[in-house]
């Protein structure tokens, strides 16, 4: 049995207009999140996964599950689209209620499952309320239900974030790392790159629909050569330190911190600095922290894509 | 095929018709199939309100009759009669206007004529009869409304209002939005996101069509039925219903008004699923069954309108003088037995069906192009 979300030279037109083309990737279990701007085809690879649209070349398998299959595919897959709109006249209990009726479940299993999801996404209160009457948050919640509803093992969240308040931001990162530690996907589309960066397992880099980078963020990181490697370190005496650091051939640039108390290093060879930072260290230097300066999705993405592309 | 399966389909054919009912019966803008399906209600109320009034009229006339008239009585007077001869066979008649003018006579001289109306009745049928100093003129029988006689005005209005135009664009409104209305209000993705064949929510939409076009139309046709008996005596509504085939005939309009549903909602389904703009579907269909009697019998097959006339209980007959397109286009030309035209409507949904099930399974939501 496949445990991945496996995309096979698959393209989407429509009509002339491009949506995706030649996507190659094998998604494993976890957080993968999908980022790029607007039109680069992040909602589109969600719908083809889903089903929602087909590939015009190529293939897409979830799992061991046909796209063209939903009866079994919707089984195992949740999708909380992007879509605003919902059947008319229903209040967020009868949305998710009828949802799991259309799946073949009996009144009482799905009224227990109904009532078990709204209230993992804490919406118990509003829950006998009109939809229509519902806040942008609020929808946002309801169509996580309805993706939940069911327990899937791959979750589909088209921009998830969207809409909610810090607080409710935070209750439904903890959810998708909890979904996720249970050895699902969960797969995120977002804009919002610091939340990105904090909860995903891996990345997917979109722009004008094509994949320039996937993997885990390190590792895209590791692969982009044009741009050198910065590093930030808090050390006791960051000027012998920075004279050091300029004997190696890889170090490009460096600035020292305006408390005196570290410097920022932009070398071509991270693993040669990690390597001479041992030796510096034993050299009476007394180093405080070491961390990557861009080493998050934010920096790969604007070295990938642009800053002007980012800022959008 | 498991039993499992079948249930499972079964209950999710359930869930789609019970969300689909609620939209289509509450639905603001399927208020006019409301309208449309009540208007032929309204015209035999209508018509028993005016043939009551004018029963009670007959009666005042009946009333004030100095005998018992039969329809024979009335045939009796010929023209040319004297008034006393008229009044021998019919007696004092029971309204009587009068009145004089003056007009030429045969040499060209202007005189004085005297003129008289009277009104006779047998209670069921108006005589009157126009006299010209004291000679009858003119005779007019106004024969009363009978079942036998109304349910030809039935069968028209059943047939070219009821058939194919109220069901016809009740079924275009109901039909074509199960799926495109859901397009333009941008929420069919909540379907096509449940663990459900495409094939089987397209089969509980479809049901859902067809319970809420039966609904509408069969309650239409069966108060039709109560609105066009009304006004009879319960005499002549038992002799009708039960001796002359009057319940037959209304329980196989029901059935008609059953499989038009069928027909037309087969039709619709699958065009609101391929065109984006119904006029041009709709238009396109009603021409085809308008032109249907003047098509060859190979292509009349291909309707619906073919099999529903070969089913209607009542010929129309064309009267008198009547040009031969208005004649082709009223009588049934090259009918069909029952279960044929059954079995054709039938299979004609069934075709449509198919294409339905193969233009479902190839949607996509993509409501930025729509």
């Amino acid at each position: 049995m496949s445990d991945r979300i496996v995309f096979e030279d698959v393209s989407k037109f429509y009509g002339e207009i491009l949506g995706v083309n030649r996507v190659n990737l094998s998604i494993p279990p976890g957080i993968t999140s999908l980022v790029g701007p607007n039109g680069s085809g992040k909602t589109t690879l969600m719908n083809l996964m889903t089903g929602l649209v087909k590939p015009t070349r190529g293939r897409v398998q979830v799992l061991d599950y046909r796209i063209g299959d939903p009866e079994n595919l919707f089984r195992i897959l949740g999708y909380s689209t992007q879509f605003d709109a919902f059947p008319k006249g229903l209040t967020g209990f009868q949305f998710i209620y009828s949802y799991l009726k259309l799946s073949g479940r009996d009144s009482q299993t799905a009224e227990q499952m109904a009532w078990r999801v709204i209230e993992r996404v804490n919406l118990v209160d509003a829950a006998k309320r009109n939809i229509a009457g519902y806040s942008k948050g609020m929808r946002q919640r309801i169509r996580l239900a309805q993706a939940l509803a069911h327990d899937p093992k791959v979750l589909v969240l088209d921009e998830p974030l969207n809409g909610l308040d810090p607080l409710a931001r935070a209750e439904m990162i903890a959810l998708f790392r909890a979904t996720a530690a249970q050895g699902c996907h969960v797969i995120i589309s977002s804009h919002i790159l610091h939340e990105v960066d904090v909860i995903s397992d891996q990345v997917i880099l979109l722009s004008n629909g094509y994949v320039v980078a996937e993997g885990q963020i390190s590792t895209v990181r590791g692969e982009i050569q044009d741009h050198p490697t910065q590093i930030l370190i808090r050390c006791s005496k960051p000027r012998e330190f920075a004279a050091k650091m300029f004997e190696d051939q890889h170090t490009i640039e460096v600035s020292i911190h305006k408390d005196e108390r570290g410097l920022l290093l932009k070398t071509r060879d991270a693993d040669r600095f990690y390597l001479a930072l041992n030796q510096l260290a034993m050299n009476g230097i007394d180093i405080e922290s070491v961390a990557p300066a861009d080493d998050d999705v934010l920096s790969v993405y604007e070295y990938l894509i642009g800053s002007e592309e980012a800022v959008r | 095929m498991t039993r499992g399966m079948m249930s499972v389909w079964w209950a999710q054919i359930k869930a789609v018709v019970r969300l689909e009912m609620r939209k289509t019966f509450f639905a603001k803008r399927g208020l006019w199939i409301y309208l449309v399906a009540a208007l032929p209600v309204l015209i035999f109320m209508a018509h028993a309100v005016a043939t009551a009034s004018q029963q009670n009229h007959r009666a005042s006339v009946v009333r004030q009759s100095e005998k018992r008239l039969t329809y024979q009585d009335l045939l009796a007077v010929k023209s040319g009669m004297t008034r006393e001869e008229v009044i021998a066979i019919l007696g004092k008649p029971p309204i009587r206007f009068h009145w004089t003018d003056r007009r030429p006579n045969r040499a060209g001289s202007i005189v004085e004529v005297s003129h008289e109306d009277y009104h006779y009745s047998d209670g069921q049928n108006d005589l009157f009869v126009g006299l010209a100093d004291g000679e009858v003129e003119s005779i007019n029988i106004q024969e009363g409304s009978n079942p036998g006689q109304d349910s030809i005005m039935f069968a028209g209005v059943f047939q070219f209002f009821f058939l194919r135009l109220a069901i016809f664009f009740g079924c275009l409104g109901i039909f074509m939005n199960l799926f495109r209305g859901e397009i333009l209000d941008r929420s069919l993705h909540f379907y096509f996101l449940a663990p459900i064949r495409r094939e089987v929510l397209m089969a509980g939409k479809f049901l859902a069509g067809l319970l809420a076009t039966c609904a509408i139309f069969v309650t239409s046709e069966v108060l039709q039925t109560v609105a066009f008996l009304w006004h009879f005596s319960p005499s002549t509504r038992d002799v009708y219903l039960y001796h002359n085939h009057g319940l037959e005939h209304a329980a196989v309009y029901v059935g008609v008004t059953v499989l038009a549903c069928v027909g037309y909602g087969a039709f619709f389904l699958v065009a609101g699923m391929m065109f984006r703009n119904p006029i041009l579907p709709a238009a396109a269909i009603l021409i085809w069954e308008g032109i249907n009697p003047f098509l060859p019998a190979v292509l009349k097959q291909f309707s619906v309108i073919y099999y529903l006339k070969s089913l209607c209980p009542v010929d129309i007959p064309s009267p008198p003088g009547t040009s031969p397109i208005w004649a082709l286009l009223v009588s049934n030309s090259d009918p069909v037995s029952a279960p044929v035209a059954v079995l054709g409507i039938l299979i004609v949904a069934m075709i449509a069906l198919y294409a339905s099930s193969i233009q479902v399974r190839r949607m996509e939501i993509n409501y930025t192009t729509e």
